[in-house]
């Protein structure tokens, strides 16, 4: 009698097929990317825009730009985590699909985070380019030439750093949470999740 | 009735032994409860049973007797409450995070009854997927996946996403993908419960054939008994026990008789 017992091996990480995994589901996904792309972008323009803006001198004036600050800040950022929310939960089905196949919880972790890294960085630039042209449009309405002198640019810098990191950060701790919650799902409970 | 039951299984147990056959998946007591608020629903309440290397099992019981919690405990993808389950004498209970998804990947192909294939990728891409995971090089892993979906009737479509095909299409892509690593363990949920009966029988004849030409154990459970002429055995699940394990030469009459007995 032939008693071929396996030997059990252990499936390692691939770096490599994180990388084509994110790019190819960012591909294949085109619709859901641009969406997040706007999101993300919208998101980093208002902020560099606000953080660039002209402030007035009156104490009243700013207060109301304080709130104003806040209240679409947090709409935008409850957008952008939002957005990031469904794209995962959409494909909890997928996750277990993947695990049934041999995807281990820390691939389907990574590429997803870096999917989202992907999209959150490429959302910053393209948001900053934005804030840019606004904020200059509306130096141009309130300063006319004064648009133009380096005093009013100062410490652009950081503000761009700033917006650029508030946007990165959201969009891929905002994939973040909720993958690593799917990753770590039973793979029957995770193609439970959704239709 | 349990007691029935256990000595039902006991018997066969002893018949298996004597002919000492190389078992590639053994349950052992596999109970598991659902805990749905505070509300326990017993979905397995013990169940034994050997499978052998090379035969294709068809599962038969009607709709919430168990089959799938079963499937999904004996392929590593949910933890039974009790009971242990061994493939080829291991434990699977025992292995980590990496030799589970080790055991996914490579030595069992799992075909559900919905085909989950992944919406966003080809037919292609999908049977890639479990040979890039098992490490096979991106152009091996295309050559053979283009094999097997020949192999399964696909050649022409393998750039296809599931959009583009009807479900007897997609449940072949299922099947591919099932076989792309050489698994030794094929594990069938419903495969046919969503097709019509000629390509529900098609599906199946083909799982046959793969059974047939690369020795792969095929565990299958299904609710139409046409099925039951090309397996090797039967088993009957009830209320979350198994209540008949036999082989197909000895159950002709049993068919009509669990028939008889099982009439609403
Ligand atoms: N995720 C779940 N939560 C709660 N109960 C479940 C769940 N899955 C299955 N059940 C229950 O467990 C029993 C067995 O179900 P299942 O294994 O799906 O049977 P079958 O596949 O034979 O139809 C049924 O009573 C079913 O309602
Ligand atoms: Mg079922």
């Amino acid at each position: 009698m032939s008693r071929n017992l396996w030997e059990i091996k252990r499936l390692r990480l691939k770096p490599e097929l994180i990388w084509s995994m994110a790019l190819s589901s960012l591909r294949l996904r085109m619709g859901r990317t641009l969406l997040t792309l706007l999101t993300v972008s919208a998101c980093c323009a208002f902020l560099l825009f606000l953080l660039t803006a002209p402030i007035s001198d009156d104490p009243a004036d700013r207060q109301m730009w304080g709130l104003m600050i806040t209240l679409s800040l947090l709409v935008s950022v409850a957008g952008v985590l939002n957005t990031m929310l469904m794209s995962v939960t959409q494909r909890y089905r997928e996750i277990g699909t993947i695990k049934c196949l041999g995807a281990l919880d820390s691939f389907v972790l990574l590429s997803v985070m870096l999917e989202s890294a992907l999209l959150g960085l490429t959302g910053a630039l393209l948001g900053i380019v934005g804030g840019l042209i606004l904020s200059f449009g509306m130096g141009l309405l309130d300063a006319g030439a004064g648009v133009f002198a380096a005093a009013y640019w100062s410490g652009l810098g950081w503000k761009i750093l700033v917006s650029a990191f508030v946007g990165l950060a959201l969009t891929t701790l905002g994939a973040a949470f909720p993958a690593a919650v799917a990753a770590r799902m039973p793979p029957v409970e995770a193609m439970r999740g959704e239709k | 009735m349990p007691e029935a039951t256990a000595k039902t299984n006991a018997d066969y147990w002893m018949a298996d032994l004597s002919q000492a056959v190389d078992c590639t998946v053994m349950a052992r007591g596999v109970e598991v409860v659902y805990e749905m608020g505070s509300e326990k629903i017993h979905a397995l309440r013990g169940v034994d049973a050997q499978i052998f290397t090379g035969e294709y099992i068809s599962i038969m019981g009607p709709s919430g007797s168990g089959k799938t919690t079963f499937f999904n405990v004996v392929g590593g993808l949910m933890k039974p409450t009790a009971g242990s389950v061994y493939i080829d004498e291991i434990d699977i209970a025992q292995l980590d995070a990496g030799e589970l998804a080790w055991l996914r990947c490579r030595k069992i192909g799992y075909i559900f009854q919905s085909y989950n294939i992944v919406k966003v990728m080809t037919a292609l891409e999908n049977v890639m997927l479990p040979m890039l995971f098992a490490g096979v090089p991106q152009d091996e892993a295309q050559y053979r996946a283009v094999e097997i979906l020949t192999r399964v009737g696909l050649g022409e479509r393998v750039l296809h996403t599931p959009k583009e095909l009807s479900g007897g299409q997609q449940q072949r892509v299922a099947i591919a993908r099932a076989f792309a690593n050489r698994p030794a363990i094929i594990l069938a949920d419903e495969p046919t419960a969503n097709l019509d009966m000629r390509t529900g029988e098609e599906i199946i004849a083909l799982m046959k054939e793969m059974n047939r030409e690369q020795g792969v154990t095929v565990i299958c459970s299904t609710h139409d008994h046409k099925m039951l002429d090309i397996s090797d055995r039967i088993m009957w699940m009830e209320d979350g026990l198994v209540k008949k394990l036999a082989r197909r030469d000895e159950v002709d009459i049993q068919i009509d008789e669990f028939e008889e007995e099982h009439r609403e």
